[in-house]
């Protein structure tokens, strides 16, 4: 049994971290709450560790087949020893270079193996330095498709997995006609290039923000993760919907947020990031975990509701 | 050229400069795009149709070699996929020996593709559409018909805008920019079908 007083702290800092998100609800930990080391000036808000709920990573920029890339997956897997993640999220720039065989191992298969052994399922967007046949990589399940959606093995999720480097008009017209026909509670876009961010080198992209987020709006999508920047943000709520720039996976862009955006809620670019994210009925839990094990971001996020509901 | 044909051939630039017109309505804020500039004219309607006769010629030979193959199962090994990617190239360029430059991207064609990109990247919003497209693209001096893509070349990103103002494509070609060429590319071959030179404003 929590105490009365760390549960009220629990709840204030919660209000803290996630102030712009739709959230304010009090948090407790579970008995298997799971928590990274934390950052001492920042106290995290923990992963429920729930059974039955939607465990997944969100990890981006990541196939460089360097040193930071590889020490992230190392971490990836000592985290996972106690919060099973069965879901991986990649939202593109899944190999960076050439992509020769021996390519898809050094810069893939290899790092992650401890989680591709423990039956971690990856599910790639792409970025644009990935080769279009990606989608035939068995481990990345895009089964020869470009543009995607998949319904998560448990919670009521669904993920729209996008092309945001080719964006034709068939694309536009297949995401309205899949989020108009999803009657599932949370709806995930993900895709590669940020619709809001605050990195230097590339920032917002507006003209498909222009495109996609009517539709979003319109369909209830609660949460887009995206990459490109090569930093992780979470940005403050944009028409209810909360946007994660996690770009960090293996590239690093040091000191590249924007410092003055008004955009961001938290950021992190001094190290490699990956974000672990656990869904139990209308709440988003997620800690963003540096190379180093911090707890970099955390919070909770409800879903956004059709018009007309409350919850 | 006879009324009736003349006639015929204005009503179906209007079809089209309704229908482009009419997608830009649903997605830009109106005014973002000067939609009367990329009206097609009679000319311009007719180097598109040979466009797009190519660009089906193209989609035929390219089944008739890759029907050659074994066919790439749609989870398969890197091994697998990398095996399929250079075989269908190498019969692609040896269906092609001897292709050049301005075969699909014809002279027509580029002057259309030229004048709608004008069109498109002269609004207010042109220059944020252009970033978007210089955006990790930093050219090469050289490319060649026929040749590989170059692997170190990151794609560039292709703003949804410009895609339906283009002239449409078959499944597997796609419209790329390196540095300011368009590049006609084969995706899954990963094979520079054709290029035109200085399309950006």
């Amino acid at each position: 049994m929590i105490p009365m007083h760390r549960r009220i702290v629990t709840a204030v800092v919660v209000a803290l971290i996630v102030s712009g998100c739709r959230v304010g609800v009090p948090v407790t930990a579970g008995p298997a709450a799971v928590q990274a080391p934390q950052s001492p000036a920042e106290a995290a808000v923990p992963l429920p560790n729930k059974k039955g709920s939607l465990k997944f990573v969100v990890l981006g920029d990541f196939g460089t087949g360097g040193r930071g890339q590889y020490d992230l997956a190392a971490q990836m897997a000592r985290f996972h020893e106690g919060f099973k993640f069965g879901v991986g999220i990649l939202v593109g720039d899944n190999l960076y270079g050439a992509e020769r065989p021996q390519d898809f191992k050094v810069k893939f298969e290899v790092p992650y193996k401890p989680l591709l052994d423990a039956g971690v399922k990856f599910n790639a967007a792409l970025g644009n330095h990935d080769a279009r046949e990606q989608r035939y990589y068995k481990l990345f399940n895009m089964n020869g498709e470009l543009y995607y959606s998949f319904k998560a093995p448990n919670e009521s999720v669904r993920f729209f997995m996008l092309d945001s480097t080719y964006p034709v008009p068939e694309q536009i017209d297949w995401l309205e006609t899949e989020l108009k026909g999803s009657n599932d509670a949370w709806k995930i876009a993900v895709f590669h290039h940020p619709l809001y961010s605050s990195g230097g080198r590339h920032g917002s992209d507006l003209k498909l923000r222009e495109v996609l987020e009517p539709l979003f709006v319109q369909y209830n999508v609660s949460v887009v993760f995206t990459g490109h920047d090569h930093v992780y943000e979470r940005i403050k709520p944009q028409q209810g919907i909360v946007h994660f720039v996690v770009g960090s996976g293996g590239q690093l862009a040091l000191g590249d947020i924007d410092k003055s955006s008004a955009l961001t809620a938290k950021g992190f670019d001094t190290e490699q990031t990956f974000l672990a994210v656990e869904i139990s009925g209308d709440k988003m839990y997620f800690n963003a975990i540096s190379k180093e094990g911090r707890v970099v971001d955390s919070g909770v996020i409800e879903r956004r509701m059709p018009a007309g509901k409350t919850q | 050229m006879s009324n009736a044909i003349h006639l015929r051939l204005a009503s179906r630039a209007a079809f089209v400069a309704l229908a482009v017109a009419g997608a830009y309505a649903k997605d830009a804020p109106p005014g973002s795009i000067d939609q009367s500039a990329i009206v097609l004219s009679a000319s311009e309607l007719r180097a598109a149709e040979e466009f797009e006769a190519r660009v089906r010629d193209y989609r035929a030979l390219r089944e008739k070699v890759e029907a050659t193959l074994p066919k790439l199962p749609k989870r398969a090994t890197p091994e697998q996929v990398d095996a399929n990617q250079r075989a269908l190239g190498a019969l692609i360029k040896n269906a092609r020996a001897g292709a050049k430059r301005g075969e699909y991207l014809a002279p027509d064609m580029q002057a259309l593709v030229k004048r709608i990109l004008a069109a498109v990247l002269s609004g207010p919003d042109g220059k944020t559409i252009k970033a978007s497209i210089m955006d990790e693209n930093p050219g090469v001096p050289d490319l060649s018909v026929n040749d590989r893509y170059p692997d170190a070349i990151p794609l560039s990103t292709m703003p949804p805008q410009v895609l339906k103002a283009l002239p449409k494509l078959e499944e597997e070609l796609e419209y790329r920019f390196v540095g300011e060429r368009l590049v006609l590319m084969d995706a899954h071959a990963h094979i520079i079908i054709d290029f035109t030179d200085d399309v950006l404003p």
